[in-house]
């Protein structure tokens, strides 16, 4: 059936966990442009068999016009289809900025989630927000959890060593060390689950 | 809301209605010396040992942190009249008793940070939380009333409860509206989506205050 | 265009509905019971919505009532809705429904919405807020999907309040990260 392809790609997007990528399905994704390929042929040479017996194109309501009508409404489909599934997930791509912070590279777990053309995409989407912010001297993306402290008790939960220099002191961030630090400078870190925040 | 509250979820997430009500007044009884303090929300203080004096809860909470100042807890907020608004709330099904707006964060950032100036806090404690349980019952009872979108009125809810309810509200309005309009079915040849596009158009009853 | 990103949206027009072709196509492979690939008139084949109703506004076809709405299925929600397996039937029953009386004319498809959902509405509600899990896991899989939304709705700002009320850490690692690995010793 007609646009059954486009279907499985949408279908495959809805069924993942909200909010989360799953692999581009870069197979399935260019079947359908394939597809919409075959409607585009196939549309063109009714048309012009329909040219060739000289019939009017426009007006013109044969069985070839019925044909080329069902071609173009699959092709339309098959672009929506593609649209959605490249739009939805490029929503999520965006949120990766702001949720995980653009600190350091993603993990490789999303990274190789993301189609070529992701990947390209959210380097552009995080370039732009870090000119932004550079241009307006303010961190958009801290405070994400309406903040009360400025400083809060936070635990390293993975060996970053001594090369990090926060905004207002360095120090040896060796796994499992505790610390009292800005919460600004802590947010990025713990949003990467490499520090937890401790309460109490 | 770009945050980590998820925005298809709820408008607000808990941690932002508190942060709302942080900007609520509460008495406090300082004991240092300090000049008045000028805000963009206001001007505040100045700041004489044990002359009480108003401030936002935000920054009585960071006062209080350091030990620079005790709380007044607001008066509603004794065993008596506690008991009084449980006893109503029990006693009347539809209505809901007046509480001021933020009572639920409120009273969370009080036993969080001033225990010692609440008198009877387990008591105290316990009473809202009960009242907070009838009310969450009723608002589910008078939701339960629902059929169709003519009106939806419950007055007096406060600032966290409809923020519990709202985004099944919305949904559970916006489903009912949607099928509770027997004009909507269009002339039969007009295309559907054009109709579904007018039907989502059409102004909604705000829900927020 | 408003809905034309809509995933749900989407799903909801991959629909089947039962359609008669008044008007003969040629080369197209939609009707599976002809030798050639072309659609006779008269034809009588299964479409999903999306192309059935283009093909409607152009008077190319009809469309009679799916399944899903027969009168089967009414009776069985005249008699318990909130007991009908609407998922089966079709994850977008209201939509799907919403979409297709017009096409097919049939007030009576709006007013089977509205009660099956006032009904279901409630049944929803009080799932929601005050039955434990175990016991509405069975009543999940009868829901669709605006109805599933609904419930997790619920659930899930109730869970919110739960957890604020708790206290605890603010700050968290990111969801989308997935679950945590166990870091290396």
């Amino acid at each position: 059936m007609h646009g059954r392809k486009a279907y499985e790609l949408v279908k495959e997007f809805a069924s993942g966990e909200k909010g989360h990528l799953k692999i581009f399905n870069n197979e399935l994704f260019e079947r359908v442009i394939e597809e919409c390929n075959e409607h585009h042929n196939a549309l063109q040479s009714l048309i012009r068999k329909m040219q060739e017996e000289g019939l009017e194109v426009q007006t013109a309501k044969n069985a070839d016009h019925y044909g080329a009508l069902v071609h173009h409404l699959s092709l339309t489909r098959n672009k929506r289809c593609l649209m959605a599934y490249v739009y939805n997930r490029a929503e999520i791509i965006r949120d990766l900025a702001w949720k995980v912070g653009l600190l350091h590279e993603l993990p490789s777990e999303i990274q190789e989630k993301f189609g070529d053309s992701e990947e390209q995409y959210f380097k552009d989407h995080s370039k732009s927000l870090k000119l932004y912010m550079s241009q307006l001297s303010l961190d958009v993306n801290v405070d994400m959890v309406p903040p009360k402290d400025p400083y809060i008790k936070v635990r390293v939960l993975e060996d970053l060593g001594s090369g990090i220099i926060l905004s207002d002191k360095s120090a040896n961030f060796a796994r499992h060390s505790m610390h009292f630090l800005k919460r600004t400078d802590a947010e990025q870190y713990i949003s990467r689950g490499l520090m937890e925040e401790l309460t109490g | 809301m770009a945050g980590q509250s998820d925005p298809h979820i709820s408008l607000f997430s808990a941690e932002e209605v508190e942060f709302m009500a942080e900007d609520e007044l509460i008495e406090i009884v300082p004991n240092l010396r300090m000049d008045p303090l000028n805000f963009i929300c206001g001007d505040f203080g100045p700041f004489l040992p044990q002359i009480a004096t108003q401030v936002p809860f935000w920054l009585a909470v960071a006062l209080k942190k350091r030990g620079k100042c005790a709380i007044r807890p607001p008066q509603w907020m004794s065993v008596e009249n506690l008991t009084q608004v449980l006893e109503r709330e029990r006693e009347s099904q539809g209505a809901f008793q007046v509480l001021p707006f933020h009572y639920v964060e409120i009273s969370r950032l009080l036993f969080d940070h001033a225990r010692d100036d609440i008198p009877d806090m387990y008591m105290v404690r316990s009473l809202i939380e009960d009242i907070r349980d009838v009310r969450i019952h009723k608002v589910e009872t008078s939701l339960e009333k629902f059929s169709g979108t003519s009106a939806v009125k419950i007055p007096n809810l406060s600032a966290m409860e409809v923020n519990i309810i709202r985004p099944f509200v919305g949904r559970a309005l916006q489903a009912f509206y949607k099928h509770d309009n027997p004009e909507k079915i269009p002339d039969v040849d007009r295309p559907s989506s054009a109709q579904t596009r007018v039907a989502n158009n059409e102004p909604r009853r705000p829900l927020r205050r | 265009m408003a809905n034309y990103y809509n995933i749900d949206d989407i799903l909801a027009e991959e629909e089947f509905v039962p359609v008669v072709f008044h008007k003969a196509a040629n080369g197209v492979v939609i009707d599976p019971s002809s030798e050639t690939n072309s659609v006779e008139q008269g034809a009588k084949v299964e479409l999903p919505l999306w192309l059935a109703q283009e093909l409607y506004l152009r008077q190319a076809i009809s469309i009679s009532v799916p399944a899903c709405f027969s009168q089967r299925t009414r009776l069985e929600i005249q008699a318990d809705a909130a007991c009908v397996d609407l998922k089966s039937r079709s994850p977008y029953f209201y939509e799907f429904g919403c979409k297709i009386a017009p096409l097919v004319g049939d007030k009576t498809i709006e007013i089977l919405l509205l009660s099956a959902f006032k009904i279901r509405y409630k049944e929803i509600l009080t799932k929601a807020y005050t039955a434990v899990f175990t016991t509405t896991s069975k009543f999940l899989t009868l829901l669709t999907k605006e109805e599933t939304n609904l419930y997790e709705a619920a659930q899930a700002s109730m869970a919110a309040f739960k957890k604020w009320r708790m206290g605890g850490p603010r700050l968290q690692r990111a969801s989308v990260l997935g679950r945590k690995r166990k870091p290396l010793d």
